[in-house]
């Protein structure tokens, strides 16, 4: 049996008197579309910043692709294949679109040690970086400042950056935050059309996303687990109807 | 923030090299020494630029790593009588090995902190050579060897010659500083000092990129301070006052500070201005505080940016006259 590419064993943090999160396991198998949803306050965030490495869990160990990675950094955890997105935008704002993702892929995979070659002199780097930006609809903004981008463009390219990694796992944080519902639709065909060599955990409010995207849904409450299964599964639950989608229709 | 690879940039290079050699034909010993004293200047304001201008470390004690490498130059060349360029790549070696052991505990602060630790090790630093005798304390020490290129028929004690020697250096510090901003390094320390949070999540060892800066930006910094204590032949704690290191912040700030070129623009503005102002009045010090200020006030990017915006404006101009 080949180990799930990335696994929470009895996570355990608490900040003060708080119990963020309460022993937490969870495992997505390799290619997998799993979503994290729970009411605010369930601990979502916690739980995300423990598998990014962002925090340091008090109890529990995090698993990517089997290798032990609880005491690494978020640094070490990307390096291992591991990327994510941030809830609210986290770009370089003062470099163009192309510039971001070819610093972004130069950091994944160590050619930015390098002190004597020219950056802005690599080919087939820049290709790589067209083709991601391709892929997250910012083709024709490639020279544009990153920060100058609009909005739903900067959602974009939060996704771009963290695939210009080629990652093997690919953590989302509410990544149609803020987004109308266009936008919304995009980045759910993009998102839709990554490849399964790349295993997804999203964190989402949107239930259209969660529904639509994942195979799995584990739901957070109090910072624990309660319940985890198929997306069908989820929405006839009376239990979660009643903490969690029954809350949110009144 | 410098947007990489501006095409001219060499050709303003060359410029600023042949007026600093035009100024020295023109001028008379005292001038050659203003030269020297420039190179210098500017190759300690390229260092800082690196902290700076790339990875946005504001650094308060880089004058301890200048004064570092002029008293180890002093006592690898003299009191050890070590052959004078074997003690020159010693004391660039030291200066680096002090930038390793003081950055391994200072990139991990941010902000204010990592200002308040440089600037207090420099301080400590400066301290020790006030109080010790060895190195002839606050009265410092003279005799300082200079680097024999009497093979290539270069004789560095005619300070003439030494002035053209020290323009040499700061061209081929600027060439290599160049190099390495241009870099995917240097790329990796402009996405360090514009997100960190996001650069160590996309993997990069951000600390260590630091030191690394901060281990670069030493060792040009000593050699700097080699090229100083040949050129005065003396070292003393004067060479590693906080002051200086302030000084030297400013001029990297009214440079630009990620522009190599607007640093050095700005270290032979600093010299040429401190020498004419202080033949003129006592209070040279307060005028220049004005003139810097304003400058900084007038041109918000530095030299670098004021020159940037006039070249844009200029091109608009003829591609609209073109248009026309």
């Amino acid at each position: 049996m080949t180990a799930p590419a990335l696994a929470a064993e009895g996570l355990q943090k608490s900040f003060g008197a708080l119990e963020a999160t309460r022993s937490v396991t969870l495992a997505v198998p390799a290619g997998g579309r799993h979503a994290i949803i729970g009411p605010n306050g369930a601990g979502k965030t916690t739980l995300f910043n423990l598998l990014s490495g962002a925090l340091m869990p008090d109890a529990g160990r995090v698993l990517l692709g089997g290798t032990d990675v609880t005491r690494d950094g978020p640094d070490g955890r990307a390096r291992r294949g591991l990327a994510r997105s941030f809830q609210r935008n986290s770009l370089f704002p003062e470099m163009t679109v192309a510039a971001a993702l070819m610093t972004a892929s130069a950091i994944a995979d160590g050619g930015a040690a390098a002190f004597w070659r020219r950056f802005d002199r690599d080919p087939a780097r820049a290709d790589a970086a067209a083709a991601i930006a391709a892929r997250v609809g910012l083709a024709d903004q490639l020279g544009a400042l990153s920060g100058n981008l609009a909005y739903g463009a900067q959602r974009q390219l939060e996704i771009g950056l963290a695939l210009a990694t080629r990652p093997s796992v690919l953590l989302l944080d509410e990544p149609t935050a803020g987004m109308s519902p266009e936008e919304t639709r995009a980045m759910l065909a993009l998102l839709a059309g990554l490849p399964r060599t790349i295993t997804i955990l999203v964190i989402e409010h949107d239930m259209d996303v969660v529904f639509d995207l994942a195979e799995r849904v584990t739901v957070l409450d109090y910072g624990a687990v309660l319940l985890e299964g198929t997306p069908a599964d989820i929405r006839t639950s009376d239990v979660v109807r009643r903490r969690y989608l029954g809350e949110r229709t009144q | 923030m410098t947007p990489p690879a501006s095409h001219s940039r060499h050709a303003v290079a060359l410029l600023l090299a042949v007026l600093a050699v035009g100024y020295w034909l023109a001028s008379g010993y005292y001038g050659k020494e203003l030269v020297a004293e420039t190179a210098i200047t500017a190759i300690l304001a390229m260092s800082l630029s690196l902290l700076v201008g790339q990875a946005g470390l504001v650094s308060l004690g880089h004058a301890a790593y200048f004064g570092i490498g002029a008293y180890a130059l002093a006592g690898f060349g003299q009191k050890l009588g070590w052959p004078p360029a074997l003690a020159m790549a010693a004391a660039v070696a030291v200066g680096a090995l002090l930038a390793l052991v003081v950055g391994w505990v200072a990139v991990r602060l941010a902000g204010v902190f990592f200002i308040m630790i440089t600037l207090a090790v420099g301080e400590m630093i400066h301290a020790w050579f006030l109080k010790d005798r060895s190195f002839g304390g606050v009265g410092g020490m003279s005799g300082v060897p200079r680097l024999d290129l009497s093979g290539i028929g270069v004789d560095l004690a005619d300070p003439a010659q030494f002035a053209l020697f020290a323009l040499a250096v700061a061209l081929l510090v600027y060439l290599l500083l160049d190099r390495l901003v241009l870099s995917p390094f240097g790329q990796t320390l402009r996405a360090i000092h514009q997100n960190e949070e996001r650069a160590r999540a996309l993997g990069c060892p951000v600390g260590r990129y630091k030191l690394a800066a901060f281990v670069v930006a030493g060792a040009v910094a000593a050699l700097a301070g080699t090229l100083a204590a040949q050129r005065s032949a003396f070292v003393s704690p004067e060479l590693m006052t906080w002051t200086l290191s302030g000084e030297i912040l400013i001029v990297v700030i009214v440079g630009g500070s990620g522009s190599l070129l607007g640093v050095s623009a700005a270290a032979a503005l600093w010299i040429g201005l401190r020498h004419q102002l202080s033949t003129m009045t006592d209070h040279w010090m307060l005028a220049m505080g004005v003139i810097f200020v304003v400058l900084v006030l007038v041109a918000g990017d530095g030299i670098d940016g004021a020159l940037r915006g006039l070249w844009r404006r200029i091109a608009a101009r003829r591609a609209a006259r073109r248009a026309a």
